[in-house]
């Protein structure tokens, strides 16, 4: 570690590193709002002061405002009692009653149960629309309208509520009133039409890449109405869906079609027009080549020692490699069959060559960058113990992401919330305890 | 692109001559620019700048600075946080590159697919009984770029109260390594090792693609109650008597011989007449589109992600559309992709407030460039 700390030090001087141990985050009380405080003010965070109301369940909802979690708002998740968000319960595996798939997503909130149908209930979340800067949700367009939660309805009490909605498709139109599901709309998108092998079937990204774009959209579209707000005073209503995320992503492949009529195709881990630029299987698994113009062409004929390859007229250049490929990367294919990816990656050190391994989760979590870049983050759950999940993806010269709060139990801070956020006394909430209209988790 | 598409005024550096080497990644081009530039490029003016000559060297009039140099080059050249930084405070100065901009790996360069092979993303995608892949689109790259234009955010809004810049680490790897979620998870607390599973869901059964007569539709059937819906749909009854897919633990152990006996019924038929006979059965399902059919679809026409506009040179241009909408803007006329030093003399006069001569010199010296169009 304190060898890493010297080459950052030297390289960027702006970063300030603290090696004391950091626990918890200290709580304090500002003006009846509960801040999370950190041990010196040179650690503020972006959002520190903001904070969300967060209606959302799953992976897309949950991955934005981990997001803003991380970077120091104060996220309330609302969740119903009894089961809470979905995921609770995607498993195994679990890490003692948690599922892995909600602690990876859901660090850096507090929890309260509340039931939204109990009239008090729904009354409890207008309360905490009026005094939170954003809320974010993923219901059916429409549905909390019902309850009396719809934007229009909010913004009158708080028009300074950032007001962010997910769904599968947009808040309006033909399909608004389909649910959203990343598969379906991956395949919707035209995302899995372009994903798979060459002569194969379609398949979808190994991870639900629709919900999290969709998530990174939504952070960052929060942060522009927080932006807005500084100069307008007023909130918004921000749509965010899986169609449009991927749809946008679609970048270029989109603008080959709509430009040019050009359809789009699988091509497994190759590149519809440059050669070499693909995966090879190995004698032990699997190592891509991205071999960009001529010279690193050459650069690998002469590491697979095919110096042959170099002289044929019909690889010279990028443009005729593309043209006869098929033989090609038949003679690259069976050459890198011989050896072990360790070894081709050895040979390629110092080619110029950009080449790299296909990492299972194992090799990913062992990488020597990965640990260094903090992705490897672990702390103290109070009921699953030791948990480990990726960590942020960020980082700022400003602040260290140290000493998160770990993912809650369902209803774990409702009495600490109805209290301290909104103010109410002890036997209104033993009423709506009784009444359960909201619950309470033994562990707080 | 996206913080442009939000107001922001984007000044795009580029070097004179080629440019952003993706102006020339084609075909398809429309006129001379090419189609993958077009797509990205939009509400950017461009000045073409020779970084290397000593005369150009003005940040401080800019709130953001994003950069996706080897870490170390641009220090190299005067232009590193440390440096602009002491000139403007308060500049905010992102910086994207493949690894970081410390540790091991930092000076490797960045590529969508070795990250994406790196980071564990090609294990995870592909046939199950077959080889990795890599998802059709960069999702690293844009993974990275949706991390980077909140992180600026983040920073616009933490200056408000500081009043001071910061430096931001964005990379390939650790965008995509954070976007394993619970695929991470599930490694990182039980040592469970990931797999690739083509459409379908390791936990959930039958929640994957199907292959139809004339093309694929995805079923994603979350519950017992979705499931006897889908054998209804099917005319397959004799399913959901059948114990060994009473629920979905049991449909999971035995999803082989069940999933066999859905794919030969799915063939039977096409799309569109499965597509309409699963509506209103409230099972989610949805076609495998190709490109064409994405861009027929009414929903997305309704979002407004089929931006068109009119480009200089190349003319009428169609690009995909922001994703995000805001109740209080519309995105209505975005500036069309810049040509090559398009905007170059404009800034320097208006932003930097350079005069006629010195602008002159600068041309003279090809310090700078400035396009014929402008």
């Amino acid at each position: 570690m304190s060898a890493s700390f010297r080459v950052l030090n030297s390289r960027v001087s702006a970063l300030c590193l603290f090696l004391t141990p950091r626990n918890h985050p200290v709580q304090c009380s500002v003006g009846g709002r509960w801040l999370s405080c950190s041990q010196t003010g040179d650690t503020l965070r972006p959002l520190e002061g903001v904070r969300v109301l967060d209606l959302t369940r799953v992976l897309a909802g949950p991955f934005s405002t981990m997001i803003l979690g991380d970077l120091g708002a104060e996220v309330v998740k609302v969740e119903r009692p009894g089961a809470g968000d979905d995921t609770r319960a995607w498993g195994p595996p679990f890490v003692g009653a948690e599922s892995a798939y909600f602690l990876s997503v859901n660090r850096n909130k507090k929890s309260i149960a509340v039931d939204l149908k109990h009239p008090k209930g729904a009354r409890i979340i207008q309360e905490l629309a009026g005094v939170s800067d954003v809320l974010v949700e993923n219901y059916l367009p429409g549905k909390l309208l019902e309850m009396g939660l719809g934007y229009e309805q909010l913004s009158r009490v708080n028009p300074q509520l950032i007001y962010c909605s997910i769904s599968g498709y947009g808040q309006t139109g033909p399909q608004s009133q389909s649910p959203g599901y990343d598969s379906i709309a991956s395949a919707v998108s035209g995302m899995m039409h372009i994903t798979g092998p060459e002569d194969g079937d379609p398949v979808r990204p190994g991870v639900a890449m629709t919900d999290l774009a969709t998530g990174l959209y939504a952070h960052g579209a929060v942060m522009a109405a927080l932006l807005q707000r500084h100069k307008t005073g007023r909130g918004v209503h921000i749509d965010c869906n899986l169609l449009s995320s991927q749809v946008s992503c679609l970048s270029h492949i989109a603008a080959n079609y709509l430009n040019a009529g050009k359809e789009a195709q699988r091509w497994g881990t190759a590149h519809g027009s440059i050669v070499p630029y693909q995966g090879f299987k190995t004698k032990d698994g699997h190592i891509v080549v991205a071999a960009g113009n001529d010279k690193q062409f050459v650069k690998v004929c002469q590491v697979l020692e095919l110096k042959e390859l170099t002289d044929d007229l019909k690889y010279k250049t990028n443009k005729l490699r593309v043209q006869n490929r098929k033989q090609l990367l038949h003679t690259l294919s069976e050459r890198f069959l011989q050896e072990k990816t360790s070894d081709w990656l050895r040979r390629f050190e110092g080619s110029g060559v950009p080449v790299g391994p296909i990492n299972n989760i194992q090799e990913v979590f062992s990488d020597a960058q990965v640990k260094h870049n903090g992705l490897i983050q672990d702390m103290n759950h109070p009921t699953a113990g030791r948990i480990t999940v990726p960590g942020p993806a960020v980082r700022f010269s400003s602040f260290i992401p140290a000493g998160p709060m770990p993912p809650p139990l369902i209803g774990q801070h409702t009495v600490q919330v109805l209290r301290d956020i909104l103010s109410y006394s002890d036997d209104i909430i033993k009423m709506l305890l009784e009444t359960k209209a909201v619950a309470q988790n033994e562990v707080s």
